[in-house]
């Protein structure tokens, strides 16, 4: 589903990524790990497409997201669902127009955005909040909102950049049980983070970086 | 997907109502400024053009000259080949198409005496013989005693189109500033407006909509931010040719000769109104345009 041919990334002089050869199959679940300033960011954001490879070559479900420009950035979004560590969600927008933006975008009909929606809510625990607005909302539960908007169009490919950064124990379980339910339906789920707890109670594959090499995959 | 763009720049446009109308005044000030141009520019032809039309020799008789004389001169000039026409206009008719042109004027000539006017012949000549030079020319041979003045408009016409060729160049340039100012001046508005959406926009970038689904909304509120301003600055515009219409009436009836002022033609009216949706998407779609490059 993931996979990197030498990628190299360099901002100016510094490397944040250094020659990095690695493969994630198909509903799998792993974890980047590593120190603070390793490179786990930048490997997310290379396979969002937010930033493009110094060189080498990265495929994400059959897209070469080394070459992308921004009129197919787009398409390789929509196969990817993201969740960070800030949530990311739109304060003046409620619960169901923050997770329905992800199907708006597509052009899916309004009757079906809402169906499904609430069919997403359901799974991550909110049912019943949808008019909610995003700071009425714990942190766990908002972040659970972003899992649910990430998740909603169904994609391929789930990154995760530190999901529990900002949730304390019982709310960062809480997300991680989460992330574990939709690799279950096949989602194959990618986790920065470096909570040493959460891998050691939820264990699954790691890939560990040192200054932007990978040492153990 | 109409429906959902129209929901979103209306939601935008309520959202961010006092940039919008920002921007909104912005255009609508860039095309009133332009209006009332080309306003001016349409009214100064206008009245070149009718002084051109009849351009016409005006000799004035000393007040001694016999009436035969007078009529003598008359088909002297009359068999001339450059002269297509000329007519008599005596000093009762003189006074007679003052009091017709200019209002509450009879009383004063009433004072004066009816033939304070003088009596001359209008000289048309013949479309062949119409230019600066032939004119000149012709002047110079009807030098006869009886005529106390011979006056002719055509230098005053010439120096009047240098004028406005002038005031076209000026048109132009400062037109072409105002226009790269306002298109400047709503798309640093509408920045602030996109960067208020930022979250949004953003997020809408992440989960994967393509460029047009994030512009079109902007290039609508754009449009409609175009619409609404030129359409106020038309009002506008109308709304000076009127008061100038009607404070200056006895004095344009002078001037121009009974035309009243011309408003701007309607390719005129389309024309501004186009420059205003052109100014206001060109806006709005620089500043997205921006954001959506800057954007992660
Ligand atoms: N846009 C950028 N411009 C310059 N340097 C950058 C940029 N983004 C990241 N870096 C650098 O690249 C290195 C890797 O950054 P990255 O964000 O991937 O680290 P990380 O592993 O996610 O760290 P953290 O655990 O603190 O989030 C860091 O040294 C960082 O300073
Ligand atoms: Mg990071």
């Amino acid at each position: 589903m993931i996979r990197l041919y030498h990628v190299h990334k360099r901002y100016g002089d510094h490397e944040a990524l250094v020659d990095v050869s690695v493969q994630v199959s198909k509903g799998e679940f792993a974890y980047v790990t590593g120190p603070s300033g390793a490179g786990k960011s930048t490997l997310l954001k290379l396979l969002y497409g937010a930033e493009r490879p110094t060189s080498g070559k990265l495929l994400v479900g059959g897209v070469d997201a080394s070459k992308l420009n921004q009129r197919q950035l787009p398409f390789l979004r929509r196969n990817i669902g993201v969740v960070f560590q800030d949530f990311k969600l739109i304060e003046n927008r409620t619960v169901e127009d923050n997770v329905g933006l992800a199907l708006e975008v597509l052009g899916t009909e309004r009757g079906d955005i809402q169906r499904r929606v609430r069919a997403v809510l359901n799974v991550v625990g909110l049912k019943g909040k949808e008019g909610r607005l995003p700071l009425e909302l714990s942190g766990g539960e908002q972040q659970r909102v972003a899992v649910a908007r990430a998740i909603v169009n169904d994609p391929a490919v789930l990154l995760a950049d530190e999901p529990t950064g900002n949730l304390d124990g019982a709310m960062a379980i809480e997300v991680m049980e989460i992330l574990m339910a939709v690799n279950l339906r096949g989602t194959t789920v990618l986790v920065a983070t470096h909570d040493a707890g959460l891998m050691e109670r939820f264990p699954h594959r790691g890939l560990r970086f040192e200054g932007g090499r990978l040492v153990r995959s | 997907m109409m429906a959902h763009v129209l929901r979103r720049a209306l939601r935008s446009l309520w959202e961010n109502l006092s940039l919008n109308l920002v921007a909104t005044a912005v255009i609508s000030a860039a095309t009133l400024l332009a209006g009332v141009y080309l306003a001016v520019m349409v009214n100064l032809t206008g009245v070149v053009d009718s002084w051109d039309r009849d351009v016409h020799i005006s000799a004035y008789f000393f007040s001694d000259v016999p009436v035969d004389r007078r009529f003598a001169v008359k088909d002297e000039l009359g068999a001339r080949p450059e002269v297509a026409e000329v007519h008599y206009v005596s000093e009762q008719e003189a006074a007679a198409w003052l009091v017709d042109k200019v209002q509450d004027v009879e009383p004063v000539l009433a004072e004066l005496g009816p033939e304070v006017l003088p009596s001359s012949l209008e000289i048309t000549m013949a479309d062949e013989a119409n230019g600066p030079a032939q004119i000149a020319a012709f002047i110079d041979t009807i030098d006869y005693a009886e005529f106390e003045v011979i006056d002719y408009g055509q230098e005053w016409v010439q120096r009047f189109n240098t004028f406005l060729a002038l005031l076209q160049v000026m048109g132009v340039v400062l037109g072409s500033l105002i226009f790269t100012a306002a298109v400047f001046l709503v798309g640093n508005t509408m920045h602030l407006v996109v960067y208020a959406r930022k979250q949004e926009l953003e997020t809408m970038k992440l989960v994967g909509a393509t460029w047009t689904f994030i512009s079109l909304p902007f290039l609508l509120e754009g449009a409609l931010q175009g619409l609404v301003g030129s359409g106020v600055a038309l009002l506008g515009v109308y709304g000076l040719h009127r008061l100038l219409v009607f404070q200056l009436q006895d004095a344009l009836q002078l001037a121009i000769g009974g035309e009243a002022l011309s408003f701007l033609s309607w390719p005129a009216c389309t024309g501004l109104l186009s420059a205003g949706v052109f100014l206001g998407v060109v806006g709005c779609l620089v500043s997205v345009h921006r954001f959506w490059r800057a954007a992660p």
